[in-house]
């Protein structure tokens, strides 16, 4: 799809109308992306709004010639779930829940298996590989660092690039057939 | 400039997707995108797959969640864009603000009235303070003719008026021969026209000769009408004229008001 520049314009103009259609188009992505990585419905609410408060007050720090709307909006997504991660609130409703990678979220609890496939993930994670569900994790879902992903991967850079463009390529098929 | 294929196929575009790219690198890939479609084509479809693995169907966001977002960035625009201010504490604060600073002036020009008052006051009392030390010295100058016209140095010498020039006039001499003092109370005369003064002659009869001995200057101003004059000759009679200011040699006879003899 073809990022919205005009509705991105607008709404750094001030207009609350452009705001809601944008969030239309990129809330439940971002929840995704929330949701992962918090993995409880009420804290990833909380945090997608305020995610979109942020994105209203700051609107002017993005810039359409400088990166993808997307790619920015997604690292306010991750690292406002991060630092929920660290509050207190938190680590009260996941004491018990110790993994902290999307392949584990996706084979391991039943319940969060339900809700990942009420949000649509589930599907595609079923079809993909596990190396590429892993990959996803760490570089879309985590906001890892190509530098950060091959280390945790132990794998040569050139090795990470051709994996993501492969395992990304296996999505666009599924999600073109689906969508 | 490396193919663009190259590009599309290396992966590097996926990282750029997901803000895996250093800076730098990111930068590279911005170059390219404004100036190859095809780049930026590429772009989109990754992009499009990773926001469509969340685009489940059967489920929608709370609507909550949009409303606290326009409950939340409400605040934030009417704070930047100060385009009503309906907030009735700040109204509250800026007329308690005024009213307080309108305090302050009434309170500074009562100040400053009073202190104007308390000037004035001062004045006042300094003004009578002068009238009540006038009046003491009034009074004792009063007392002290009184003792000196009393006391037995001094002798009395009636001066009845001129029947040619004044016949209601009438003065006064208290004469000491020793200390050769006069006293003279004119309160018999009419006052001086203006430009005109009293002059006192001590005259010698036998052959006729005056002698001025003083001006009874400031006449109006002299309350008592008692004037003291010094060094007087050994005189037969007083005389009284009425001269220009300043006085004059010799006695203008036209204008003596009052003649008195010094009984021997």
């Amino acid at each position: 799809m073809n990022q919205p520049d005009s509705l991105i314009l607008e709404m750094q103009q001030g207009s609350e109308k452009a705001f809601s259609k944008l969030y239309e188009m990129y809330s439940k992505a971002i929840y995704s992306v929330i949701f992962v990585i918090l993995r409880d419905e009420e804290l990833t609410e909380e945090v997608l709004q305020d995610v979109f408060v942020k994105v209203w007050t700051n609107s002017g720090s993005y810039s359409v010639e400088k990166g993808r709307f997307y790619t920015w909006l997604l690292n306010i997504a991750r690292n406002s779930a991060i630092d929920k991660t660290r509050s207190k609130s938190f680590k009260n409703t996941n004491k018990n829940l110790s993994t902290d990678n999307f392949v584990h979220i996706i084979g391991g609890h039943n319940d969060l298996n339900q809700r990942t496939d009420t949000i649509g993930i589930q599907k595609f994670v079923d079809k993909l590989k596990p190396l590429c569900i892993k990959l996803l994790d760490l570089l879309y879902f985590k906001g890892y660092t190509q530098n950060e992903t091959a280390e945790a991967l132990e794998t040569p850079l050139g090795t990470i690039k051709t994996r993501a463009r492969n395992c990304i390529n296996e999505l666009r098929k599924m999600t073109l057939q689906e969508v | 400039m490396k193919n663009i294929d190259e590009i599309i196929a290396s992966g590097t575009l996926e990282l750029y997707v997901t803000g895996a790219l250093s800076q730098r690198e990111a930068m590279e890939v911005e170059d390219v995108l404004n100036d190859y479609p095809e780049v930026k084509n590429e772009v989109e479809k990754i992009e499009t797959a990773l926001i469509n693995l969340a685009h489940g169907e059967e489920y929608t966001i709370p609507a909550k969640v949009w409303e606290g977002v326009l409950n939340s960035i409400k605040g934030v625009r009417k704070l930047n864009s100060h385009k009503k201010s309906n907030h009735w504490s700040t109204i509250a604060g800026w007329a308690a603000a005024i009213v307080f600073l309108m305090g302050i002036f009434w309170m500074m020009n009562e100040t400053n009235s009073l202190e104007n008052k308390v000037l004035v006051t001062t004045t006042e009392n300094a003004v009578l303070k002068g009238k009540l030390t006038s009046a003491e010295e009034a009074l004792t100058t009063s007392q002290d003719l009184l003792d000196i016209i009393r006391s037995k140095e001094y002798r009395e010498i009636s001066l009845p008026g001129n029947q040619a020039v004044s016949p209601e006039s009438y003065a006064k001499v208290y004469y000491n021969d020793n200390e050769k003092i006069a006293y003279i109370d004119a309160r018999g005369l009419p006052a001086p026209p203006a430009g005109k003064v009293y002059q006192v002659w001590s005259l010698i009869m036998d052959p006729l000769t005056p002698r001025s001995i003083g001006l009874l200057d400031h006449y109006e101003a002299t309350t008592t009408k008692v004037f003291k004059l010094e060094n007087i000759p050994d005189p037969e009679a007083f005389g009284i004229t009425l001269e220009p200011e300043g006085g004059s040699e010799s006695p203008t006879l036209a204008q003596l008001y009052t003649l008195g003899m010094v009984s021997p």
